[in-house]
């Protein structure tokens, strides 16, 4: 009993970054149609500024660490967005609803924005101490209180994504595009504003999840890169444009990974994430919560 | 002066002056390294050319190498392989087909360097690699030379001290990277803790990018295994896993044979990698090490805040090897440069160094310096341990 709970703490440990991550990149596919492969980069941005930020506050400013926490959390979002905002303006708001150009595009700025931080911050990996040291124990299983609240983080902002697209004007606007742009703009919707706000939400939720991430993880420069596969295969099997797939594809595949690797080993569950896309793919190609192309 | 005279003079001086130059010309012999300058094992990689540069950087102020009567200058190029065969391939293509680099000095990771040598055997360039694969020595491989301690010189020496420490190990539970590195090193590891009476109760593999470890660190947590072999793993990794390990309660003895930057994994794991025995790490502060060791290992604190270790000298004594066997050939052919290697003695950073492990690999390929074991104690890497190759003493006799 309590292993099978441990094992379900991890897959919720895995699983909230997973959602936050995949999450943006469903939303950006939903509204623009492009398939986006510098969505890491954002991740990696948000994950190096908290990382280089906090060491600044704590060792160089003293400030205290959950205040470093918070500035560089605000500072990291901010800059994602501005990078966000550059590469939509003058790469992604060119190539809407296109797959190759955004193909192109999107692998071209892959390698430019890994490139310059590798420049900036140099190769070596950075680990940044915990915010919030100690551990707590649930029905015998045991993590860290640092991870218990990147989870709670992760869900507030997940859900707060869903009641945005649900209960709001522009929620209801990107659906609308999302479901057809024509019908939308005939509807007096104006397209490429909601793709630039959809894309910049993106954005800043894979940027939310790399800040996260950044206390509990090594940071290196291609971080988010290693996450960016997962999150494909989380869309995919989700479906793609789909919020609650997102949400669904990213906790089935964390709990694959966790139980996957326990009972096995983690070469084997990854290699069973991939056998589950390849099967998805050939029954039902839309993802579990996609619509089909009509 | 007339006309005549004049030009003769100037033509007279025209010719001095190129044969000046023509014999005081010093020729550039490029070398190259591919070790991972980014991503979690970029802690290699960047102490690596640091190494390099140090050792092409003596080797300079010193003359330069002598062969065929001419001198060469060495250059350094220095290319990411991030640790995986694409890149490695990508840039042995570089280095070998662009650059016409006859002499790579390091190259870091077995897969990387099984693609590189695909390429540098065919083009006849010699290659030196720190990887941990059998299958990249043997007769087939004439060219390729290994130039640190791999797991058939680690193990036997590192496991039994470990065991030696801790006699009431019973079990150990074991986690290595899933590329050629971790491949080729676990039958070994399991052959060498069976002849301790130690039995390895799990093997697991993960890719190479992992970032989550909590499923592999519940499993080893719930196996009671009195030891956790983390096998080829890099230090970033092993510092995720033991932080995750920690939160679990899991206290059992925790051994790196791939060990090195003891730095990076005191960072990234705090106290929860206290304790740890380390194979291919070096205390290149103490007693035991040379001068050069204890200068190049504080030129490397001093630049990339990050002590050096077994993989990343050996490109200093790679430097230092190419040197002799290129004067000793008195050729920059890498095919009579390759035949003299196992043949000299050279001066490497542990001292004097040769070739040799023609009984274990067919063909004398491997590097003959010290096994040395080292603890990780108030995060620094402690030595406890230095063993010296038999086929070196004898060598040296």
């Amino acid at each position: 009993m309590e292993l099978q709970v441990q094992l379900l703490m991890n897959t919720l440990q895995i699983g909230s970054v997973y959602v936050l991550f995949a999450l943006g990149l469903t939303l950006i596919f939903g509204v623009m149609k492009i398939v986006n492969f510098a969505h890491g980069t954002f991740f990696t941005a948000a994950a190096l500024i908290v990382s280089s930020v906090m060491i600044w506050g704590v060792d160089t400013a003293g400030i205290p660490i959950w205040f470093s926490y918070l500035i560089a959390f605000v500072l990291a979002l901010l800059v994602v967005c501005v990078i966000g905002f550059v590469v939509y303006f003058f790469g992604f708001q060119h190539v809407l609803k296109d797959l190759n150009g955004s193909f192109i595009l999107s692998i071209g700025l892959l390698l430019l924005l890994n490139g310059t931080y590798l420049l900036l911050y140099g190769g070596v990996p950075r680990s940044i101490p915990a915010v919030v040291p100690g551990n707590v124990t649930f029905l015998g299983a045991s993590l860290t209180i640092q991870r218990l609240l990147l989870m709670i983080v992760a869900a507030i902002i997940t859900i707060g994504l869903y009641l945005l697209v649900h209960r709001t004007k522009l929620g209801l606007s990107l659906r609308a595009v999302a479901e057809d742009q024509e019908a939308a703009m005939l509807q007096g919707i104006p397209y490429r504003r909601v793709a630039l706000y959809g894309f910049l939400i993106g954005a800043t939720l894979a940027a939310c999840a790399g800040a996260l991430m950044a206390t509990v993880t090594p940071v290196t420069t291609v971080i988010g890169d290693d996450f960016l596969v997962k999150a494909f295969i989380i869309i995919i099997i989700g479906g793609l444009g789909s919020v609650l797939g997102a949400i669904l594809g990213g906790l089935l595949i964390a709990l694959i990974e966790s139980f996957g690797g326990y009972y096995f080993d983690p070469s084997t569950a990854t290699l069973a994430m991939f056998v589950l896309v390849i099967v998805l793919l050939i029954v039902r190609p839309q993802g579990i919560l996609g619509h089909a192309e009509r | 002066m007339s006309m005549k005279k004049i030009i003769g003079i100037t033509g007279g001086a025209l010719i001095a002056l190129f044969s000046a130059q023509t014999t005081f010309a010093e020729e550039i012999l490029k070398v190259g390294v591919s070790a991972p300058m980014s991503g979690a094992a970029a802690a290699w990689g960047l102490g690596f050319e640091y190494a390099a540069e140090q050792a092409v950087e003596k080797v300079n102020s010193e003359g330069g190498i002598k062969a065929g009567g001419e001198t060469y200058k060495l250059e350094l190029h220095t290319y990411d392989n991030k640790y995986n065969a694409a890149e490695g391939a990508k840039t042995a293509q570089t280095m070998l087909n662009r650059e016409n680099i006859n002499f790579i000095v390091g190259s870091i990771g077995t897969a990387p360097v099984k693609a590189t040598q695909a390429l540098s055997e065919r083009k006849g360039a010699i290659l030196f690699n720190t990887g941990w694969g059998k299958s990249i020595k043997g007769p087939d491989y004439p060219l390729t030379f290994t130039q640190m301690n791999t797991p058939f010189e680690i193990l036997a020496p590192f496991y039994g001290y470990v065991k030696e420490q801790h006699p009431d190990a019973k079990t150990v539970a074991m986690i290595t990277p899933n590329d050629a590195t971790g491949q080729e090193l676990e039958p070994v590891a399991i052959d060498t803790w069976n002849n301790l009476d130690v039995e390895v109760i799990s093997t697991d593999k993960y890719e190479r990018g992992t970032t989550e470890f909590q499923s592999i660190a519940t499993k080893i947590a719930n196996s009671n295994a009195d030891i956790v072999d983390f096998g080829a793993s890099p230090p970033t990794d092993v510092g995720s896993m033991l932080k995750a390990l920690d939160v679990l309660g899991w206290d059992g003895v925790k051994v790196v044979p791939a060990g090195t930057s003891a730095g990076t994994l005191s960072k990234m794991a705090g106290a929860a990698a206290e304790g740890t025995y380390l194979g291919a790490s070096a205390d290149f502060t103490g007693d035991s090490a040379s001068d050069v060791q204890k200068e190049l290992n504080a030129g490397a604190m001093e630049k990339l805040g990050e002590a050096l270790n077994g993989i990343t000298i050996s490109s200093y004594d790679a430097v230092m090897a190419l040197k002799k066997a290129i004067e000793t050939a008195d050729s920059i052919d890498p095919k009579k440069v390759a035949e003299t290697l196992p043949t000299i003695v050279f001066e490497s950073s542990y001292g004097p160094a040769a070739f040799g492990g023609a009984d274990v690999y067919g063909n004398p390929q491997q590097i003959l310096v010290p096994v040395m074991i080292t603890q990780l104690r108030d995060g620094n890497a402690v030595e406890v341990g230095r063993i010296a190759p038999a086929e070196l003493k004898e060598r040296l006799k």
